[in-house]
């Protein structure tokens, strides 16, 4: 980071800005922006680096009015001191300035002391109100902490004299603090804040200091107390208050208040058959109830000498049973509610979550004060983070986007700007046709539609799709993760993410699909392919009807050892080509091995004339001096089961036959009998002389 | 010709841009920057084309690079045209009359500003 503080100019006029910037330059970094959007862009990507706008009013695009009540939008104004320097006279604007948070107003002609003078003492007086907020932060954390270790330390004498666990404090404070939560989200009934929970759950540790003043012989007897000890030992409650009430000092503080109300009624029932008072119903202040129902549910849950631990769900019943009295039916709604979270309280309530849950308490309480919204360690971390994020983005190679939807904006990486010839910052990407035109609009569309339709949980999209980078369209992969607000329902406030140059993996991908697909030497599909296809096929649609053939080169063996192999080659792309033209759209050929095809195709009902109409084009005629002879099988599902290992074992038995019987002809597989295989059960039925039967029944003896 | 010189030529007031911006150096950077100043333009081109925002944002421009120049007859000037010009106000008799001076005390300033260039760079 460097140590000179930063100061945006927004003004239209060079000549102005340039006047500014002699005069602050030294001390100061300068950025400059031209007109209003310009210097909202600035805002947005320096953010609590900038220590100071000086800032015009009458400019094109977006006036310094229009500045200002964006930086109160996004609440940059609270901690961005805003100078405005004008040659605008009138009250009415200078009004206005202030009324939009600026901190001073210099009218033009400037003089040079001043403007010095006044950027000095504003940026001088910030630095120190952020110092001063931390401070007072750090101070209410140390105090808070403080207070509650002197409670920690009160309440466990009490426990000591009382022979208790001294866990028991503890667990009444996290068992009141969770159902407190709980209620506070349930019902407005009581209203009561996030001050209230924590000092409910703080005076809560108190609930038992009466027992100071019980005799110690009454206070730890072993057995069952008579009623006359029973009547001492409920003096407690009153004493514990009636000692806070004693106090000689703090008898305003809502702990103290708070403290009191718990001691004194902490056993009233819900009934009325509570004591000391008898108060029924929510006579019975909220505080006291809710430390009364923690008390019992800790009592029942813990192991004491003269009983077990029960489970949750047997001291909720017991509650409800109304062994120890009845409660307030909503309390024990929320106690139902937060079975889960109490049990993980109480197991890892050690003092550090404690405390840790305090500062959250008193974080959201200053969270409400806005003057102390982004304490100066906050805008540090920013800080840190912005810094992280630019050096990675930096160093790799990629589109990186950042989109939010008010102000529409688009922030690039450095890296993603160059190659996209793009601004780094872009206001109202939409509009821009240069913007526009890297990305198809459809995909564009797309994507954005995926994006809307993400939730919180899951933010993340991946989407593939061309760009044009530097003239040339290229596939990318986009990721990107949608940005949702905190509030309830969430808001879609727009998406981080990057593009990555995929064009070379996915076209090599897409090649290697292809080799792995097809038969090198003849371009058609090899056999696993064809294979994946055609039960892809089958499966699709199991009630069509199929056929399957087989062709055999004949004499091809004689082609290859007369001519050479090259020679042999060519036949058969010769063979391929001839097939490829006489098969229909969706009918699939591939090359099996060796000099043996296979062709797959779907028919209606004249299965003849296609097959023979396929044979007819692929065979007969020369490749130069070698003459073309084709012997072929075929299998239809008509006869077959409709599987592929069938129908081609089928298919092949029928061309083994043609191939014993003159080859250069065509048959089709009839099974006559179960035991498949035996070559000598099938009968083919020569191709010529079957034209015209075209229905042959499954079983039916040739 | 002194810089002084060159603002009594061009209607300005010397002592006070010395006393705002508190050295000859700046001054003298400032008053040969205005040469370059695209606003003169920018307000002829805008009014050409009946464009009376840009206009009214071109004279403005001219009047706060005067004020803080101290070029006082042009602010002058350009003040009264920055008002007749104001929240795109329909054009007022004796409105040609104010374009005229700007364009008067503008033409002034610029050959008062290049003559003292020009004696700079020998």
């Amino acid at each position: 980071m460097t140590s000179k503080q930063t100061i945006l100019i927004i003004d239209d006029s060079e000549m102005n800005r340039a006047i500014l910037a002699d005069m602050l330059g030294n001390e100061f970094d300068i950025i400059e922006a031209e007109n209003g959007v310009e210097g909202v862009a600035m805002l947005q990507k320096h953010g609590p680096e900038i220590s100071l706008v000086l800032l015009d009013i009458v400019m094109p695009e977006m006036d310094g009015f229009g500045v200002l009540n964006l930086m109160n939008k996004y609440h940059w104004i609270e901690d961005i001191p805003v100078i405005m320097i004008s040659a605008e006279r009138g009250s009415t604007h200078i009004e206005r300035a202030f009324d939009l948070g600026v901190i001073d107003f210099i009218s033009r002609p400037f003089d040079a002391l001043i403007v010095h003078r006044r950027v000095v003492n504003t940026i001088l007086l910030y630095a120190k109100q952020k110092r001063l907020t931390a401070m007072v932060a750090e101070q209410i954390f140390e105090k808070e902490h403080r207070s509650s270790l002197m409670i920690d330390i009160l309440s466990h004498i009490v426990e000591f004299r009382n022979g208790e666990s001294g866990m028991h404090v503890r667990h009444v404070h996290t068992l009141t603090e969770t159902i407190l939560k709980v209620l506070l989200r349930r019902t407005e009934k009581y209203h009561l804040t996030q001050t209230d929970i924590s000092v409910i759950s703080t005076a809560s540790a108190l609930h038992d200091i009466g027992k100071i003043a019980i005799p110690e012989d009454v206070l730890n007897k072993p057995g069952k107390l008579t009623n006359e000890e029973f009547a001492i030992m409920k003096t407690h409650s009153m004493v514990g208050a009636e000692m806070l009430e004693a106090l000689p000092f703090y008898q305003d503080e809502p702990l103290v208040k708070a403290a009191y109300q718990i001691c004194r009624w902490h056993h009233e029932r819900w009934d009325g058959r509570g004591y000391p008072d008898r108060l029924k119903g929510d006579e019975i202040p909220i505080s006291a109830q809710i430390v009364a129902l923690a008390d019992v549910y800790d009592a029942l849950t813990s192991e004491r000498v003269y009983k077990p631990a029960f489970s949750h769900e047997q001291a909720v019943n017991m509650i409800l049973n109304g062994e120890c009295g009845t409660f307030n039916p909503l309390l024990m709604d929320c106690l139902r509610d937060c079975a889960d979270v109490i049990q993980e309280e109480l197991k890892g309530g050690n003092l550090e979550d404690r405390s840790h849950r305090e500062i959250q308490n008193v974080a959201l309480e200053l969270h409400k004060h806005e003057e102390l919204i982004a304490s100066e360690r906050t805008l540090e971390l920013l800080e840190h983070e912005r810094m992280k994020y630019s050096f990675f983005a930096s160093l790799t190679k990629e589109i990186q986007f950042e989109y939010t939807v008010t102000p529409p904006s688009l922030v690039l990486s450095t890296w993603g700007a160059e190659k996209l010839n793009l601004p780094e910052v872009l206001m109202d990407p939409y509009q821009n046709q240069q913007a526009r035109a890297i990305m198809d609009a459809r995909d564009l569309d797309n994507l954005a539609d995926m994006l809307h339709s993400t939730t919180p949980g899951n933010p993340v999209v991946t989407y593939d799709c061309k760009l044009r980078v530097e003239g040339e369209e290229r596939w990318h992969r986009i990721i990107a993760r949608a940005a949702w607000s905190s509030e309830e329902p969430p808001r879609y406030t727009g998406c981080i993410g990057k593009a990555l140059d995929n064009h070379s993996s996915r076209l090599q991908m897409e090649n290697l699909e292809r080799q792995a697909s097809h038969d090198t030497l003849t371009g058609l599909l090899n056999r696993a392919y064809a294979k994946k296809r055609i039960m892809e096929r089958l499966e699709d649609r199991p009630g069509g009807h199929y056929a399957l053939a087989i062709l055999d080169l004949d004499y091809f063996k004689s082609a290859n050892d007369t001519y050479g192999h090259m020679f042999g080659d060519q036949v058969l792309k010769f063979l391929a080509e001839r097939m490829r033209h006489s098969i229909r759209g969706g009918d699939i050929a591939a090359r099996v091995g060796g000099d043996e095809f296979l062709i797959f195709l779907e028919y209606k009902e004249d299965l003849e004339s296609t097959i023979e109409g396929i044979y007819n084009r692929v065979n007969g005629g020369v490749y130069e001096d070698f003459k073309i002879s084709v012997s072929m099988g075929v299998a239809s599902t008509e006869l077959v089961d409709a599987d592929f290992e069938t129908l081609f074992r089928c298919a092949d038995e029928a061309l083994y036959v043609v191939k014993n019987s003159g080859k250069g002809h065509y048959s089709y597989y009839h099974e006559v009998h179960t035991h498949v295989g035996e070559v000598s059960a099938v009968s083919p039925i020569d191709g010529e002389s079957a034209a015209g039967k075209t229905a042959q029944k499954k079983g039916e003896q040739v | 010709m002194t810089l002084k010189e060159c603002y009594a030529a061009l209607g300005g007031d010397y002592d006070e841009a010395m006393g705002r911006l508190r050295s000859e150096r700046l001054v003298q950077k400032f008053v040969l920057k205005f040469l370059n100043d695209g606003s003169h333009q920018l307000l002829c081109d805008s009014l050409a084309a009946g464009d009376r925002d840009e206009a009214f944002r071109a004279a403005h421009t001219i009047k706060g690079v005067c004020a803080n120049l101290a070029f006082n007859a042009l602010l002058n000037s350009s003040e009264a045209l920055t008002e007749a010009l104001r929240d795109g106000r329909p054009p007022q008799p004796g409105e040609e009359e104010l374009i005229a001076r700007v364009n008067a005390d503008y033409d002034r300033a610029y050959r008062a500003i290049q003559e003292f260039q020009a004696g700079v760079s020998e």
